[in-house]
């Protein structure tokens, strides 16, 4: 008898409005609308609220900020060392308040809040692109989160939490040329994001809001395919948020799963 | 913790805002420390450097962030008749951004100075449902500076005078009786783009509203007050042809866009608030925002926001005509 439900003259009455799932013994209620329940390897991606000693506190789809310790990131030359004091007055040059960061869950705090980790290349900051919420359900646990779209020069984050970065593909490198990169930021106009790369950039963005106003799951080949769908039909970007496009995405949803359901039988 | 601070609102001095709700980690900050500064100057989520740059870009290169151009708009739905005890109602919906207007019409004296016209009062209210800053009086600078633009833009100088309302036609009895108006608004919903929403709610909640027919009998008993018999069934409709809409022209770097969603405007220099009639005649022009404008770049922005204006009534005009089409059914 786990959450959801309760013990009613011996039998197991559900209390809420879900889905009942089993795992051995136990039976449970999901909800269909559940908040952002963190597991121990989650990716996510949050945004700095807030710097404390030796922390950074990021805002996630949860009930509390995630902490992220300064001994759980690598320090941008590199080296594998103690953290001291003047690490800890140059945190801002690593995250300020309001970026967005990628990161892994590590565990939970005694109180419950998040502790996270982002010590591999991959995690880290996220620049030159856009960032969607969505309701953490429809995000559902897979084996890679991180997708490189090499047709669009894309990355596609797509956080357990419910928040998903697109952006402009960053290569994996050296944490010592991030500062190359922030002059190079303040040079704007001859850096902004090259207009081919946005369009896929806001197509692959509103077909995710898309599938997520609709309620569908979100995965990467569904995105990839609403987008494609939407230059198929010669939908114009802003458009793929109108009625028309909406009712094509579900058709096309409802053909995809009936047809899935006539292969079964 | 939490639950108290909202309490403490009425013994803190007034510029202090109550702590945003959702910071549940950390107590609420000492007054004037940066993470203090930082809660009252969010509107909403903040942006990271690359969020900002990737938006200024995308405004540069006419392509935003959800694939519109500079110079579209979001989905416009409107609904009518919302709030039946109102004489109108009106609910616009922006892409997220939701207002509603309401018109009330109360039977008042016309003040001495304009005995021949009636009276309309325009205020605005935000609803701590659209941002958690909005609670308690959060919201009380932004709400004055919504009502004072649209009064600007709809109701003319302070001798009346250009109004875009006809006053005289609120009139009763000459010197005696007159309809109030009394035009509310609530932002519900607020992702941008507030002024535009509010005076195209106003002028649909215009259009629906019914001002009951009177019968004025003169009787020299009661002291020369004529009695009012305000009958049931008739209604006047109001010409609504000649209210304006407002086009708020945002420049962010060079460029100018419409319709701007509150990440946008959080990037904005300036802004500009014009309000023209379906003729195309300007009738009230705000500017906001800190930075300094150019003359030659104000007219050009007058001249976009006319264009523009345009294709607004059009929008308008059929989302109103399909809302029309649902009432009926």
């Amino acid at each position: 008898r786990g959450h959801g439900t309760t013990d009613q003259d011996g039998e197991v009455v559900a209390t809420l409005c879900g889905v009942v799932e089993r795992v051995n013994k136990l039976v449970y209620v999901r909800t269909l609308r559940a908040r952002y329940k963190p597991e121990v390897g989650d990716i996510i991606v949050g945004r700095v609220i807030e710097i404390a000693p030796k922390r950074w506190r990021l805002e996630i789809n949860f009930s509390q900020d995630a902490v992220l310790m300064l001994s759980s990131m690598n320090l941008p030359d590199g080296i594998q060392r103690r953290r001291t004091a003047v690490d800890e007055l140059n945190m801002r040059s690593i995250f300020e308040e309001n970026d967005v960061v990628c990161a892994e869950v590590r565990g939970f705090q005694h109180d419950g809040s998040l502790h996270l980790q982002a010590r591999s290349q991959k995690y880290g900051k996220l620049q030159r692109g856009q960032l969607l919420t969505v309701p953490a359900y429809l995000v559902k646990r897979r084996k890679l989160h991180f997708h490189h779209l090499e047709q669009y020069d894309v990355d596609l984050i797509l956080g357990c939490n419910g928040f998903i970065w697109v952006g402009e593909h960053v290569v994996v490198r050296e944490i010592a040329d991030l500062k190359e990169d922030e002059q190079k930021l303040s040079a704007e106009a001859e850096t902004f994001t090259p207009i081919e790369t946005r369009r896929h950039i806001c197509r692959l963005a509103n077909a995710a809001r898309l599938l997520s106003a609709l309620g569908f799951t979100l995965t990467v080949e569904l995105i990839i395919q609403t987008a494609e769908a939407s230059v198929s039909s010669n939908v114009e970007i802003n458009d793929m948020l109108g009625a028309e496009f909406y009712v094509q995405t579900a058709e096309g949803e409802a053909k995809r799963r009936g047809d899935l359901l006539g292969k079964k039988r | 913790l939490i639950s108290g601070d909202l309490n403490l609102d009425s013994t803190l001095p007034s510029k202090l805002p109550p702590p945003p709700v959702f910071r549940s980690s950390a107590a609420p900050p000492p007054q004037g420390s940066p993470a203090s500064r930082r809660a009252r100057d969010d509107t909403m989520v903040g942006l990271s450097e690359g969020e900002k740059h990737f938006i200024r870009g995308g405004i540069a290169q006419d392509l935003r962030a959800d694939g519109r151009r500079r110079l579209q708009f979001r989905a416009l739905t409107v609904e009518t008749g919302i709030i039946p005890q109102a004489n109108g109602s009106a609910r616009v919906r922006m892409g997220a951004t939701e207002v509603i207007a309401s018109v009330k019409a109360e039977l008042g004296k016309p003040t001495i100075l304009h005995p021949d016209k009636g009276k309309v009062s325009i205020y605005v209210d935000c609803s701590p449902t659209a941002a958690p800053m909005f609670e308690g009086r959060g919201s009380e600078e932004l709400s004055a500076e919504l009502s004072v633009g649209l009064q600007r833009c709809l109701l003319g100088g302070k001798s009346g005078a250009g109004a875009a309302i006809d006053l005289s036609s609120l009139i009763v009895v000459e010197g005696k009786a007159c309809w109030d108006l009394y035009i509310d608004g609530l932002v519900v919903s607020s992702d941008g783009n507030l002024l535009d929403a509010l005076a195209a709610a106003i002028k649909v909640a215009l259009s629906d509203t019914g001002i009951p027919k009177v019968n004025v009998s003169l009787n020299n008993e009661t002291d020369g007050e004529p009695e009012v018999d305000i009958s049931d069934e008739e209604f006047l409709q109001f010409d609504t042809s000649g209210v304006p809409v407002i086009i708020t022209l945002t420049k962010v770097g060079k460029h100018y866009i419409v319709d701007a969603t509150s990440e946008e405007e959080s990037q904005m220099s300036s802004a500009v608030s014009v309000s023209v009639n379906s003729h195309g005649q300007i009738c009230g022009l705000t500017k906001r925002g800190g930075a300094g404008l150019d003359p030659s770049v104000i007219f050009d922005m007058i001249s976009v926001a006319k264009n523009v204006s345009q294709r607004f009534y059009t929008l308008l005009e059929s989302a109103f005509a399909a809302a029309e089409a649902v009432a009926d059914e």
